[in-house]
């Protein structure tokens, strides 16, 4: 369970304070899934962001399965990154030199699991996302949806609570995209919490749940069933 | 995460850059060989040297000095001999003695047939020809009965026999020196060496010497202790009787060739502090460079940072990475340079005809010395590395 109490991420620049996220308060049950939408500079990236532990509020609290987790140190914020949470980027962000398999496996190394299991649950996790004939394929050599796909597979590797996805879509077709969203409603499926970032209606209507960000600010907050 | 995981890590990373690697460890390679080099050819050479300088070993080297009193009463002191085959039989009995070698030496005009030309001429004693090693390329040395009676027998060294005889055959030729007429009998061989320079050279038995020019002097005298420990024994009885016979005081001294030998290795051992310290400053500048590359590496792969920490690098996993790898980077240069570094000064020590002598120490220094390296300069660009904002490092073009 995630929970927001009074967050606010302010930035200094030069002598101006922007105030990005004002207060925002905000409960995402697990097993939610959640389209966070508003438009472009809004601040829906900082809270996901924040949410994933990837940045650090100004002030207000963050509690993650009811800890409070505001003012846990640069380790062990890696360690839920690592183990609670998966990313899914916009841009993919896999690493060029490294074929899908040994993308898919990064995370576990940082996990400490050994070699053997770590390739097979690499393995496992990229036929789940239906690539497991592209397993040796450098990033370059796939398509933009298959690389989302590697990266969905990297994402649910070590078997996180939270799938946090920042406009993933926003670098595919329509027919990708949908593909791309299957995946994510059968993690949801599954039991996954999925927060996922849009600007398209039609990618938000896949989810239970849209929040609208506005200047920083919860604007709307409708739960569909 | 552990420490072979880690390593392993560093390796796949350096293989997928390969180009970056080797032009990183370039600096390393030079600078370790370098090194290694310098301290093996030094080592080979103060070797030689010493060897050169102790002979066979145990032996003191004497001279005579006149004091000032000594040369007012007679200045001519200098010109004459300084010892006399008097001398020779007197050191014989001293029991330290193992055996006395002597030789004198007067340059001579000499004379083949039509042609003519200078030579130094030795009149050496059968000590000299063992301790000496001098090697016959051609014909045969002197025997026993050739040093007592004092045979007409010469030989001749190598670089005499190519400018008189062409490449003939010597042997059985007479040779003038001055109008004394002696025989050819065998030729010396070719010196070896970085400092051998081939010298016109004439050898004849002492006693030949003798009557050749006429007079009995002994220019040099080497006495040869019956071992290590009689050194010492030798030089002060021989100095003592010496003086005594001659009715000088101290004028009869020894060279103690181990203290020769001792400054030789002391100037070699600066050489090698003076080039070392060369050869450490281009380490040090290897390793700037290998701090350059890794900082330049680090922005380049800032977006790699970014992605490694959301998925759960810590900031130590991150600084550990950049680190093993600077590691290893200095680490394969070290040893390619230690390879190279081998290579080199045996091909050196070949040419130069000495043995190139690397230690176990400089191997193992050599190898510590390019991982500390690695870890100094490698430190800045992992610590800068692991000082990422993960956020901006995503976004990094
Ligand atoms: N490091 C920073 N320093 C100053 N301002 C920043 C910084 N990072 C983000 N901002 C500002 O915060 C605001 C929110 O940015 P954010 O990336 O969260 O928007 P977004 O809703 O994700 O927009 P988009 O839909 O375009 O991705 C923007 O106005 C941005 O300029
Ligand atoms: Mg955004």
């Amino acid at each position: 369970m995630i929970e927001l109490r009074d967050i606010r991420k302010t930035y200094t620049v030069g002598k101006e304070q922007i105030d990005v996220l004002k207060s925002i308060r905000l409960t995402i049950e697990e097993g939610e899934f959640t389209a966070i939408m508003g438009p472009s500079g809004s601040g829906k990236s900082t809270l996901m962001n924040i949410i994933g532990c990837l940045d650090k509020q100004t002030s207000g609290q963050y509690l993650l399965n009811g800890e409070n987790i505001s003012d846990y140190e640069d380790t062990a914020l890696a360690r839920v990154r690592n183990q609670s949470i998966g990313f899914v980027f916009q841009q993919f962000q896999l690493l060029p030199r490294l074929t899908a398999l040994r993308n898919v496996e990064l995370p576990m190394i940082y996990n400490g699991i050994g070699k053997r299991e770590r390739l097979e649950r690499a393995a496992e996790a990229l036929r789940k996302v239906g690539l497991s004939d592209r397993m040796e394929h450098l990033p370059n050599a796939l398509s933009g949806g298959q690389k989302q796909r590697v990266a969905i597979a990297r994402a649910i590797v070590n078997q996180p609570q939270i799938i946090l996805a920042d406009e993933p879509t926003g670098a595919l077709d329509t027919k990708t995209s949908i593909s791309i969203m299957e995946q994510f409603v059968k993690l949801n499926e599954e039991g996954t919490t999925v927060v996922l970032v849009t600007h398209e209606p039609e990618i938000a209507d896949y989810t239970n749940r849209t929040i609208t960000v506005r200047d920083g600010e919860i604007v709307a907050n409708d739960g569909r069933r | 995460m552990s420490l072979m995981e880690n390593i392993k890590m560093a390796l796949s990373s350096l293989k997928a850059h390969k180009l970056r690697s080797v032009l990183t460890m370039l600096g390393i390679i030079i600078g370790v060989g370098a090194v290694i080099i310098v301290v093996a050819i030094g080592q080979g050479g103060e070797a030689v040297l010493k060897s050169q300088i102790t002979g066979a070993g145990n032996t003191v080297e004497l001279f005579y000095q006149p004091s000032e009193e000594e040369l007012q009463a007679n200045p001519s002191v200098l010109y004459e001999a300084a010892f006399t085959s008097e001398d020779i039989r007197m050191l014989e009995t001293i029991p330290e003695v193992k055996q006395v070698v002597a030789s004198s030496s007067e340059y001579s005009s000499i004379r083949y047939r039509e042609q003519t030309g200078d030579s130094s001429v030795f009149g050496i004693n059968q000590a000299y020809m063992d301790l000496n090693n001098l090697e016959i390329e051609e014909g045969q040395g002197f025997s026993e009965a050739d040093f007592r009676s004092g045979r007409r027998a010469a030989l001749i060294s190598y670089s005499l026999q190519e400018k008189f005889f062409e490449g003939q055959s010597p042997i059985g030729e007479v040779i003038r020196i001055g109008n004394q007429p002696v025989e050819i009998i065998g030729v010396l061989a070719k010196p070896t060496g970085l400092f051998a320079f081939g010298s016109m050279d004439i050898y004849l038995p002492f006693n030949t010497w003798k009557m050749v020019f006429g007079k009995d002097d002994v220019t040099q005298m080497t006495l040869q202790a019956t071992s290590a420990d009689h050194i010492q024994a030798v030089a002060e009885k021989a100095t003592f009787q010496l003086n005594q016979l001659h009715n000088t005081e101290d004028s009869y001294m020894v060279i103690n060739m181990e203290e020769m030998a001792e400054g030789i290795g002391q100037i070699t051992r600066i050489m090698t502090i003076i080039i070392g310290s060369i050869a450490g400053i281009s380490l040090f500048v290897g390793g700037i460079g290998v701090m350059n590359i890794m900082l330049v590496s680090v922005t380049e792969r800032t977006r790699e940072i970014g992605i490694r920490m959301a998925l759960g690098a810590t900031r130590t996993q991150v600084l550990t990475q950049f680190l093993i790898e600077a590691i290893i980077l200095t680490l394969i240069g070290g040893m390619i340079g230690i390879l190279l570094g081998w290579g080199v000064s045996g091909i050196v020590a070949s040419f130069a005809g000495w043995p190139s002598l690397i230690s176990w120490q400089v191997v193992v220094g050599g190898i510590v010395f390019s991982m500390v390296i690695g870890i100094i300069f490698g430190l800045l660009p992992a610590n800068k590395a692991s000082k990422l904002d993960p956020i901006e490092a995503l976004r990094y073009e």
